[in-house]
């Protein structure tokens, strides 16, 4: 009865979840309507247990075992099809996380400066400038996928991954920036460290931020730095509604 | 109170996990044999979400400081209960100062000891499931105390205490197309489908990794969800069946996906274990 869209493609992924993918470039309108989306679906499919967004596809996880997967994929169609993102609003907050760039917290700003031919001072300012777009955790709990760096700082990966990237170091990585929010083996470049607590396993809601906030960065000092992790001080954020 | 006098190769302790978690990047975690899992429950009446021992290649060595009620399930595995060999699936009655010895898993890898109500140790977010990361340990160390409940035990008359052992030897992994395998050419699809794979020595709670290479031209996709049981296809070729301590997002081709009950077979199967995939759909 309704036909799959040719931007989105609906596939039954394992026993209990389905997945939905997007054909389109993952950019700022295909993430809100991602986020759109997933709500309305949380709020009109039954025996959903959790709905999980990356950037071109949300996956669906169901309670039980899929019985009837046909008539479920003509609901999930007719809800896309009736529905329009750019109506929605919505409230998603910007945060602003602190980062300290001094040489101690930034093994590889020397280095990196060099293969880009930047100052310390000009790396610093492309990398705070921007308002990154955050699409989802993943990769490590409390890792965030953030979008918009700025094409002056892309620089591939290292060759050989680093065995321990310490907790809160903030890597450049091919187009990417990211904050490592434990300690971890990884291959980014690393070029400050940020204070904040990226990952509380002690808060109901470990993580912060969510999927279609927005963040930046600012330089801070050592000193700031220090005050701001021994005491856990949380990030300050502006509410945004879209 | 339980004390881990030995911790042995790798146990720790495991619950249903935390389903529900993932969009802030939190592994599903959970016992690995899910099946196995539910038995050693289910013989101790048991709540389902129970929280016990997955003991890895070789077991602990504990003594208890309390009553209690315990069961083993899973791989097979020489038990000492206070120096008398003891038995899996039936229930094992504890004196306080017992002292419970577990040899090497044979025919499987993983065996699970159920304590009766469950292991009593911290939940953190919403699950006892040790894991890197979330826990302080993904496992437990030595001299560590594990508190249980003080419960009285009615035999689960329901329950057939004789329950068949899961088909630890079959080679059969039971799998359904990724969302990548059609693209795949349908040489390369037909090669992963009838050949014969080996577990690779790279094979623990987060993924295992098999020996054979399959050569495709797949170009790596936007990250993306992934699950327990998606097979990845990496660039050099490698294959890797995500587990259930795995990340929840990926960026390597999603070519296969096992079913639950393949997932379990597999988590009793270890280093130089073969296997094959059998493809199937889902109607």
């Amino acid at each position: 009865m309704f036909q799959e869209k040719s931007f989105l493609k609906i596939f039954q992924f394992s026993e209990t979840s389905i997945l939905l993918e997007w054909k389109a470039e993952p950019k700022l309108k295909l993430l809100n309507e991602l986020v759109v989306f997933k709500g309305l679906l949380n709020s009109n499919l039954c025996g959903i247990k959790q709905i999980t967004l990356s950037y071109k596809s949300l996956l669906l996880q169901f309670n039980d075992p899929l019985k009837k997967y046909k008539n479920l994929k003509d609901r999930i169609l007719k809800l896309y099809s009736s529905f329009d993102s750019s109506k929605t609003t919505i409230k998603s907050k910007h945060w602003n996380i602190p980062i300290c760039y001094e040489s101690k917290y930034a093994s590889d700003l020397r280095v990196l400066s060099k293969h880009l031919k930047l100052s310390h001072h000009q790396l610093i300012k492309l990398h705070t400038k921007p308002i990154y777009q955050i699409y989802f955790i993943g990769f490590l709990p409390g890792f965030l996928y953030l979008e918009g760096l700025d094409t002056k700082l892309y620089h591939p990966r290292k060759e050989s991954p680093t065995l321990n990237v310490s907790k809160g170091a903030v890597g450049i990585g091919g187009r990417q920036t990211g904050i490592y929010p434990n300690q971890s083996p990884g291959g980014w470049n690393i070029i400050g460290t940020s204070p904040t607590l990226m990952f509380d396993p002690d808060l109901k809601q470990p993580c912060f931020a969510k999927s279609g906030d927005t963040l930046s960065f600012y330089s801070i000092s050592e000193t700031t730095f220090k005050k701001i992790r021994e005491n856990r001080i949380p990030p300050n954020f502006k509410k945004l509604i879209l | 109170m339980i004390e881990i006098l030995n911790p042995g190769w790798y146990t720790s302790i495991q619950d249903q996990g935390r389903m529900g978690m993932q969009e802030y990047g939190i592994p599903y975690s959970g016992a690995m044999d899910m099946n196995s899992f539910n038995w050693a429950n289910k013989l101790l009446n048991n709540p389902l979400n129970a929280a016990l021992l997955e003991m890895t290649i070789k077991g602990p060595k504990l003594k208890f400081h309390i009553e209690t009620v315990i069961v083993f399930t899973g791989a097979q595995m020489d038990i000492k209960h206070n120096g008398n060999k003891a038995s899996l699936y039936s229930p094992i009655l504890i004196k306080k100062n017992d002292i419970l010895e577990c040899g090497s898993c044979k025919k499987g890898c993983r065996t699970y000891m159920s304590v009766l109500g469950g292991l009593q140790t911290e939940r953190i977010l919403r699950s006892r499931s040790q894991c890197s990361y979330i826990t302080k340990s993904g496992h437990i160390n030595k001299k560590r105390i594990l508190q249980i409940k003080k419960k009285s035990f009615e035999l689960n008359k329901g329950v057939t205490l004789k329950s068949p052992l899961p088909p630890y030897n079959r080679k059969e992994i039971e799998v359904f197309k990724g969302p990548e395998f059609d693209s795949l050419e349908s040489v390369t699809q037909l090669k992963i489908v009838t050949q014969t794979f080996t577990i690779s020595h790279l094979n623990n709670r987060m993924a295992y990794q098999l020996e054979e290479k399959i050569i495709h031209q797949l170009p790596e996709i936007w990250t993306t969800s992934v699950l327990p049981g998606t097979v990845q296809l990496t660039p050099n070729g490698t294959l890797i069946v995500l587990m259930r301590d795995a990340q929840v997002t990926g960026g390597y081709p999603r070519i296969l996906q096992l079913s639950n009950h393949a997932l379990n077979i597999l988590a009793q199967k270890s280093t130089r274990d073969v296997l094959h995939f059998k493809l199937k759909s889902f109607e």
